[in-house]
């Protein structure tokens, strides 16, 4: 069952067009990786499902409901159930790691504010840095508290932009164990972009592979290994 | 094509109230209090009545003094861009001694009325002439004139040079290092780089020097905008105040937009953001070379012109630097509840007009805080006055109102500069992943952007601060009689009365804008240090 569907998009960024009448789906409590190379337009695509661009044209649905609608938005980000791991982590550098984590619950007038964010740090294993500020962490420490941050409002989406590129092989590798748990934890869909087809093939349920804005082949996994599409066989061979 | 993606952005905009309401409210408050009146003063000098008499007046006497002022503001921006180059290099890319307090020490002049430096270097004509000859007093007067503008302007020259020498990433040069010698790399690498900020500095400082007149009119020279000034002020002619000023305006704004793109690149001052790190020369010679031509420039920009007026005003004792600290005395509280006032209007004009740009394409207002700031300040005053002095708008005309108007005009242009470097540092992720969050419109921008460009914001507040405090230019014009304002009280008085007198009011009004440097600079180092420490 598709959680998320493009229909038909089509985007451009001034002059350039980004992407070109894309049809797109999503299945529901999957790990799904978009996979293209540098300025495919992976983080646009993410972007518009977040409701944080405006498409030219075409339509984009959330669990059967439409929010965003030819050059409108109907259903605004912060209303979609989503988080948004961004690829440069965006953690407020002004706040503590208690702080950033607290400032979206605040904001949505949640009570139990305290126990909530100590539960979650507690069950990333964050909880004697809560006082931190971010650049006092280490970028494995960061990537974890962006994913707290998004996860302490409890979306059933997780949007992932390449958020580990910066990592060791090895961290990278507990943090995505991880996050197959949290995937079972909080019963999510996760959209995962990358360029590193590997770690793709290694983790996801399905993938679609982009390229300059056209989907080539999306499926499961062995589906796209077994691709016949020039650009898939291609961009999976090194 | 670019068309294309700022109707994007517009239809953005567009679609969420709340920022639309924020941009229109200022765009229309600005139209409306300062751009209409501009307007109006221009279509009433060519459309109304005297247009034609006003017309052959501009004959070639004008056009010669035109050409002398252009003259004079050219020297002044050549003489003080290759300053800033110099000076820019020795204390932004050489490891000269105090190198923190000379950049601080330097910025001084920046923020003291140039008529003060002008009473100064005109009081050491008389110690070093001392029966002035009419001819050598003249020729002395041009010097002096460039001289002072040169070290007004200098260290505007330096922050613009050397911010964009300090953005410019270690490798490039570095790389060229391993190639070809370091005059090589000076000339054919590192001046091309900063290229855009040369030219920005030289058409900037161009424009100031050729709007300014206190300083040729204190030394009784007579250039464009004394002539201007003399019109509006003696002969009460303000169509050909106006018309006359048109021909100026129409020389900044070519200029101006000849380097618009320059202009707009080129960072004023990068405040608090880490940036790149930049390609330091540490060598020994330039540190000591660089060191004595520190204290050279700062024993002639500042040192020499206080102890001339300390000299001079205590010739004859206390008495003539009492009875001036008691004439400035009730300007002191007024001129700061003003700048204050400006400081924040401007502050916070300039950061809607920076945040528009910045995140949403909206140039609109930035576009008119260029122009009004590129008009003559004599032309804004008398814009002002025009329009406001009537009846219904008395309450903007006769109180401190249309003074804080013409401040808008001068300066808001300058913090949106300081507001927007800062501003293009912060990703937009920063923005989206509050929004994603709930965060409301307003709500990110008080708790996310701001605190994040808050040294900006403060550094913004500070120089126009001081700026306000300083004018002269508009302020002069517009201000309503009565109203004790420091600069307007000693430029009035300074034209007759004994020079002790002039010289211990310029004194007082000196000092009094170092300690409130001082003090601004203190609080600001604390923020910046609390800053750094958190981020
Ligand atoms: N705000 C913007 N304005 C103009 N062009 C943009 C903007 N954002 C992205 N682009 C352009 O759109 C294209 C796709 O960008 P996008 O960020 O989606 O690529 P990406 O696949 O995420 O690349 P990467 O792997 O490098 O992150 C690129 O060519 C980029 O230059
Ligand atoms: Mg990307």
């Amino acid at each position: 069952m598709s959680i998320i569907k493009l229909n038909n998009i089509t985007h451009s960024y001034s002059n350039a067009m980004i992407l070109n009448n894309l049809f797109l789906e999503f299945e529901k409590n999957k790990v799904t990786y978009i996979l293209g190379e540098s300025g495919s337009g992976k983080t646009t695509i993410l972007r518009l499902i977040a409701g944080l661009e405006i498409p030219q044209k075409g339509s984009i649905f959330i669990n059967n409901r439409i929010v965003t609608k030819g050059e409108t938005i109907i259903v605004q980000p912060e209303k979609r159930e989503i988080g948004f791991i961004f690829q440069d982590l965006a953690l407020w550098p002004h706040f503590t790691v208690y702080e950033n984590i607290a400032f979206g619950l605040k904001q949505r007038g949640k009570k139990h504010i305290e126990e909530t964010v100590f539960e979650i740090l507690e069950f990333f294993g964050l909880t004697d840095y809560s006082k931190k500020f971010p650049h006092q962490m280490s970028g494995g420490q960061q990537q974890m508290i962006a994913i707290a941050r998004a996860l302490v409002l409890k979306p059933t989406i997780l949007l992932m932009d390449e958020p580990l590129a910066s990592l060791d092989v090895k961290s990278k590798r507990k943090i995505l164990k991880f996050i197959s748990l949290l995937m079972k934890k909080y019963n999510l869909t996760i959209i995962y972009v990358t360029h590193d087809h590997r770690e793709a093939l290694k983790y996801a349920d399905n993938i679609a592979v982009i390229n300059k804005g056209i989907l080539q082949e999306s499926g499961s996994v062995e589906q796209i290994k077994n691709s016949k599409n020039e650009f898939v066989k291609y961009f999976l061979e090194y | 094509m670019k068309n294309n993606s700022k109707r994007h952005c517009l239809s953005t905009m567009i679609r969420q109230q709340n920022i639309r309401i924020i941009y229109l409210v200022t765009l229309i408050l600005l139209v409306l209090f300062i751009v209409l009146p501009i307007v109006n003063v221009l279509g009433l000098t060519f459309f109304g009545v005297g247009f034609s008499e006003n017309f052959k007046e501009l004959n070639n006497d004008l056009l010669s003094l035109l050409f002398k002022s252009s003259l004079l503001a050219l020297s002044v921006a050549f003489f003080s861009t290759i300053s800033g180059v110099i000076l820019g290099f020795i204390l932004y890319k050489t490891n000269v001694k105090y190198r923190n307090f000379f950049k601080l020490l330097i910025l001084i002049p920046l923020f003291i009325s140039p008529y003060i430096l002008a009473i100064a270097w005109k009081d050491l004509s008389f110690f070093v002439f001392n029966s002035i000859e009419y001819d050598i007093y003249k020729k002395y007067s041009y010097f002096a004139i460039i001289l002072v503008h040169s070290t007004i302007y200098i260290p505007l020259s330096i922050l613009i040079i050397g911010s964009s020498m300090t953005n410019i990433s270690k490798q490039l040069e570095e790389s060229a290092l391993l190639m070809t010698d370091f005059p090589n790399v000076f000339f054919k690498i590192l001046i091309p780089l900063i290229k855009p900020a040369i030219l920005s500095s030289f058409v900037l400082i161009f424009i100031f020097s050729i709007s300014e007149f206190s300083v040729p009119s204190y030394f009784g020279i007579r250039v464009y905008t004394t002539e201007i000034f003399t019109q509006f002020s003696a002969f009460y002619n303000h169509g050909l105040a106006v018309l006359q000023s048109v021909l100026l305006i129409v020389l900044c704004m070519i200029l101006l937009l000849s380097e618009k793109k320059h202009i707009s690149e080129s960072t004023f001052l990068s405040v608090g953001t880490k940036g790149k790190e930049a390609k330091i020369y540490d060598s020994n010679r330039l540190n000591i070379i660089g060191f004595w031509i520190m204290i050279t420039v700062v024993f002639i920009m500042i040192c020499l012109p206080v102890i001339v007026l300390i000299l001079h005003s205590f010739v004859d004792g206390l008495d003539e630097f009492v009875k001036a600290f008691n004439l400035l005395l009730p300007s002191f509280g007024n001129s700061i509840l003003l700048a204050l006032l400006g400081a924040v209007c401007t502050v916070v004009i300039g950061f809607v007009a920076a945040y528009y740009s910045v995140r949403y394409n909206q140039n609109t207002i930035d576009r008119i805080l260029l122009f009004t700031f590129a008009i003559p300040s004599i032309i804004l005053g008398i814009a002002l006055i025009k329009f406001y002095n009537k009846p219904y708008l008395n309450f903007i005309y006769s109180g401190l109102g249309i003074i804080i108007l013409g401040y808008i005009g001068k300066y808001s242009f300058i913090s949106a500069k300081i507001i927007r470097n800062s501003l293009k540092q912060i990703p937009k992720s920063m923005e989206d992943a509050a929004k994603i969050q709930g965060v409301g419109y307003i709500k990110r921008i008080l708790k996310i952007v701001i605190p994040l460009i808050f040294p900006a914001i403060y550094a913004a507040f500070i120089i126009n601060f001081l700026f306000c405090l300083g004018d002269l230019g508009t302020t002069i014009m517009v201000y309503p009689p009565g109203t004790e304002i420091m600069p307007i009280k000693v430029f009035t008085i300074m034209a007759n009365a004994p020079d002790s007198l002039t010289s211990s009011m310029a004194l007082i009004v000196f000092i009094f804008t170092i300690l409130l440097i001082s003090i601004l600079f203190y609080t600001f180092k604390k923020i910046l240090t609390e800053y750094n420490v958190n981020y």
